[in-house]
């Protein structure tokens, strides 16, 4: 076990004793090391490895009572960490089978072409505005889902919705024509 | 204005109780018997307690189905503690889950051996096979949310095996209360129409374990 580890498990444990300085140790070593772990791994995205941070840390905070106190520290602060990694690259891009047509589009370079703006434009134009401007804020603009439903003043689920029966007609259109 | 991460972390650490080492299988238990709680008074108001009970409990038949449903919740709640940390470890121990159902079968076995043929029937639907199981399961909902108030301060990574064992250990649980009310006596209705209602939570609950564990 080395130095880092031991030091870590010693806070771990004397926080969940009640011990706030230690727990407040914790926290903030955690902070460089949960940095340098998210920004391996998004690439750029600044504002979003802060939030994924500070998320962590209240899961670490709140979640503490599920660490068992014979298995190494570490291990357990990172499962959490890669669970909130996971669930931010989930929210921000909703894998659904139906709208990988639309999405390949975007993704293989369709959007750089000359044309391709145009003809994403006139595709949009032909759904109802909600469903258009709900597939442009997620899926060109690049919002998560709860960011378009504030920009917009819907909830989540009806951008969710607007998006998913957006890109159904899309693709039945382009599979039919 | 946005917290900063000191902040956040001096008003996380302010707040701070001491947490047992084993705060998983307190809280899971006071999840479960909040939900026996709710569960019990729904089967004495509405399903009504079995008139005969006073006798019964000294009968065979009445602790074997205790013995069987308990047996089954108390593996699952084990295996839930385990789907509760983030770190999942093996669930080899699952295999504990066929003790009790091996053992009851042995007991239908024995039962169908001691019967004439033409009484197999009777012995195997009872008089309530068709209610029995999505009672089990009806009752199974207030375990399963009180064991949904347990997960909010656990960190499951694998949701649907958490939501299904979930759902096991409130269906085994809701049976040994629907046990107070149903006077079936023989170990093969049991083993069939009880383990069925059982299962049946324990499908639900893996199809809603993605969406209500998430954290």
């Amino acid at each position: 076990m080395t130095a880092r580890e031991e030091q870590l498990e010693a806070w771990m444990i004397a926080g969940l004793d009640g011990d706030a300085a230690a727990q407040t140790a914790l926290l903030s070593a955690l902070v460089p090391m949960l940095r340098g772990f998210y920004r391996r791994r998004i690439a750029g995205a600044g504002e979003d490895i802060e939030d994924l941070i500070q998320e962590t840390l209240i899961a670490v905070h709140t979640r503490r009572s599920t660490y068992d106190r014979d298995r190494p520290v570490t291990a357990w602060l990172y499962a959490i960490a890669r669970h909130r990694l996971i669930d931010y690259v989930r929210a921000r891009k909703p894998v659904v089978p139906l709208e990988a047509v639309l999405s390949n589009l975007v993704d293989d370079g369709f959007e750089d072409a000359a044309t391709a703006g145009a003809d994403l434009d006139r595709m949009l134009a032909m759904l109802p505005t909600k469903q258009a401007r709900a597939i442009r804020q997620t899926r060109l603009e690049g919002l998560s889902v709860p960011e378009a439903a504030t920009a917009s003043g819907l909830g989540e689920s009806d951008v969710k919705v607007s998006v998913h029966r957006g890109l159904k007609t899309l693709a039945a259109r382009i599979l039919g024509s | 204005m946005k917290l900063t991460t000191e902040d956040l972390i001096l008003a996380l650490a302010a707040d701070l109780k001491p947490v047992s080492r084993y705060a998983v299988l307190e809280r899971l238990g006071t999840g479960v018997l909040m939900g026996i709680l709710v569960t019990t008074v729904l089967v004495v108001t509405v399903l009504g307690v079995r008139p005969d009970l006073p006798v019964a409990v000294y009968g065979i038949p009445f602790w074997m189905k205790w013995t069987y449903t308990m047996s089954l919740g108390t593996a699952a709640i084990f295996a839930v503690s385990r789907l509760a940390r983030p770190d999942s470890r093996s669930l080899m121990m699952l295999w504990m889950l066929s003790v009790p159902m091996l053992a009851l079968a042995g007991c239908a076995a024995h039962e169908l051996a001691n019967t004439p043929l033409d009484h197999w029937r009777t012995l195997w639907m009872g008089n309530s096979w068709t209610s029995c199981p999505r009672v089990v399961l009806g009752l199974s909902v207030p375990i399963f949310l009180g064991l949904l108030w347990s997960f909010r301060r656990f960190a499951p990574n694998r949701l649907r095996a958490a939501g299904a064992l979930s759902g096991l250990a409130s269906g085994a649980w809701a049976a040994t209360v629907y046990g107070l009310h149903c006077p079936e006596p023989s170990a093969l209705f049991v083993l069939t129409w009880y383990s069925l209602g059982i299962l049946l939570a324990a499908a639900l609950g893996a199809v809603l374990g993605p969406y209500v564990l998430r954290w």
